[in-house]
């Protein structure tokens, strides 16, 4: 069974008088510890199709299952209490919270756990070290460089321990040698410690270090390459 | 998370220490007023608790216009229902409104126990009751006055010698002097032998104090002076009857600062929303529940009201029981004085303050859909 189960899901608004519909009777399959990219020109619903992964936004119509969790369904509390427990968001500026310092950052997400001090103490400390940061902890978000904000990012993407992991343009905002750094930190995250990932990107160098790359153009899904073929995709009901 | 509210306070320190300033402004405003209006309710209610009547001149409102004669108080003990009649004669040297009156009340040292309870703080009452010029002097008017036990205390023909100072259940007693009551009738410019101000009177349990109070105007009716009874609260309410209008209109005033407050903080957080509505939005993509995230707006609220509110009454509160006000009209005197009840008022309503101002801006805080907040500069 897929991690990521999306079925017949549509997103549609208006825009005036007009009807945008951005996803159109789009299905796919996530699989637990694939790095899974997606592509496609501006404006093609790449993000619309994250957030409504990630539980912030809802479809028009179709259904999506997470972690065997049918998530369109949910109410706005046990949304948030799902994604507390299930999802990480990396953010392409960040958004760290500018009055916390980057361990209280990390340690956010874990405020929302049922865990003890201690164990939230640890989870904190291993996500840091898992990013290279330790050793600026206490340091505020307007102390580090765009490089190391994204890197607190992730970490508070990871220190819940979710079962997915969203990153929107992960190196939208960096240079192209932090960008490297953290196309290389992403990798091995997944590939290390098994996280699943499902990265929107306009960089075809970073969307090749993911194993699946999906191309999403006019509200359908291409699949671009796999590792792992066959996999299941379907857009638009082709 | 209460560490997340705290920092988002420090981190815009002019605007929170502004907001709080004109919090403790206004609730230090609405302290004040409330103590007025508070002094006017204890002025009411301890007056009434000891079923006694006051025989005044009737159509006289002022001490130096009312003068009974000694007499009337055999003929008002002979009236079914009274238990005891004290004869007062008051003497102040202001009848108009003022804060810093002085009230003498002349009593026969014998009776007055029966008829207020008092405690001395200071002193003795021997002096008060064995020599003719002693006198017991209230605790708020010998704070205010500066008068101390042994010490002689003049003002226009009044010279007494204090022989001790008292505190009292009824906040007004303690702005007033005691001395006996021949001293008062013959004290040089008074020249009131025969006649005092007012006839005290208690009622025995069991009697209607209004039916009694018109039987004593029905007895004493055929006599050199028609009298008006009423009940002790009833009298002090109409004494300050000119005062009480001017009381009333400021209750508005205090209605109007905690308006104020509701504002100002309102505001404030509003602000604070507006600037971190992308926040708010970051914080429930974490998993951050809708009532949550509003509960950090409304702490953050409630904390400006909370801080702003008992710095203003606690300053309010130490500056009145430092000055020791009492409002003075007709021989009545109305403390103005604070009290654990406006302490906790104060409290409770930077409490209820601060969470109403909080509402607003949390229902924005958490209604503005998360990707749009998101999309947001």
């Amino acid at each position: 069974m897929a991690l990521v189960e999306i079925r017949n899901i549509t997103k549609s608004f208006r825009k005036g008088e007009e009807t945008i519909i951005p996803l159109d009777n789009v299905s796919l399959d996530i699989h637990e510890g694939e790095f899974v990219s997606l592509m496609g020109p501006s404006g093609t619903g790449k993000s619309t199709l994250l957030n409504l992964v990630s539980g912030i936004d809802r479809p028009t119509s179709g259904q999506l299952v997470v972690g065997g969790v049918e998530i369109t369904g949910l109410s706005r509390s046990k949304l948030a209490d799902w994604r507390a427990a299930n999802l990480g968001y990396i953010f392409q500026t960040h958004n760290l919270i500018p009055v916390l310092t980057a361990y209280e950052n990390v340690e956010l997400p874990t405020l929302l756990l049922k865990i003890s001090a201690a164990e939230r103490r640890q989870r904190v400390r291993v996500a840091l070290e898992a990013v290279g940061l330790t050793d600026r902890a206490h340091h505020y978000p307007r102390q580090l460089s765009g490089g190391q904000e994204q890197r607190v990012g992730i970490a508070r993407a990871i220190v819940a321990h979710p079962k997915i992991v969203v990153a929107d343009e992960p190196t939208g905002s960096l240079d192209s040698e932090t960008s490297e750094q953290i196309q290389i930190l992403l990798e091995r995250l997944n590939r290390e410690l098994g996280i699943t990932l499902l990265m929107v990107t306009h960089d075809s160098e970073l969307s090749r270090m993911a194993r699946r790359q999906l191309h999403l153009d006019r509200g359908k899904i291409k699949e671009l390459a796999s590792e792992n073929q066959p996999v299941s995709v379907s857009a638009g009901g082709a | 998370m209460f560490r997340y509210v705290l920092k988002t306070l420090l981190r815009h320190r002019t605007r929170t220490l502004l907001t709080i300033c004109g919090a403790a402004v206004a609730m230090f405003v609405f302290c004040g007023v409330e103590a007025i209006q508070e002094g006017l309710r204890r002025l009411v209610t301890d007056s009434e608790s000891n079923r006694g009547l006051v025989v005044y001149q009737e159509n006289r409102f002022c001490p130096s216009t009312s003068h009974l004669p000694v007499d009337y108080a055999r003929q008002i003990a002979k009236i079914p229902g009274v238990r005891e009649v004290m004869p007062v004669q008051v003497w102040t040297n202001n009848c108009r409104a003022s804060l810093d009156v002085v009230v003498f009340n002349g009593v026969n040292p014998q009776q007055v126990a029966q008829f207020r309870t008092f405690n001395i703080v200071d002193g003795t009452a021997r002096g008060f009751e064995t020599e003719s010029n002693g006198a017991l002097v209230g605790f708020t008017l010998a704070q205010r006055r500066g008068i101390k036990v042994g010490e002689t205390f003049s003002i226009g023909p009044m010279s007494v010698k204090v022989s001790g100072i008292f505190r009292s259940e009824v906040a007004a007693e303690e702005n007033v002097i005691f001395t006996p009551l021949d001293y008062l009738q013959l004290a040089e410019g008074t020249d009131r032998a025969g006649t005092v101000t007012l006839h005290e009177v208690i009622v025995q349990s069991g009697f209607d104090l209004n039916q009694v109070a018109e039987s004593i105007d029905q007895n004493l009716k055929s006599g050199p002076v028609a009298t008006k009874t009423r009940t002790r609260g009833a009298f002090m309410a109409n004494a300050v009857t000119d005062l009480v209008d001017f009381i009333r209109f400021t209750a508005w005033l205090g209605y109007a600062c905690l308006g104020l407050v509701l504002s100002i903080v309102a505001t404030t957080t509003v602000m604070s929303v507006q600037d971190r509505i992308k926040e708010y939005a970051v914080l429930q993509t974490l998993g951050v529940r809708p009532l949550t995230a509003m509960r950090l707006v409304v702490t953050e609220s409630s904390l400006l009201c909370i801080i702003g509110g008992l710095l203003g009454a606690g300053i309010a509160i130490s500056l009145l029981a430092w000055l020791r006000l009492a409002m003075t009209t007709e021989g009545v005197s109305l403390g103005i004085a604070p009290s654990f009840r406006l302490a906790g008022l104060a409290a409770v309503l930077s409490v209820a303050v601060g969470v109403l101002a909080g509402i607003g801006p949390a229902i924005q805080a958490v209604q503005t859909p998360i990707v749009a907040a998101l999309r947001r500069d």
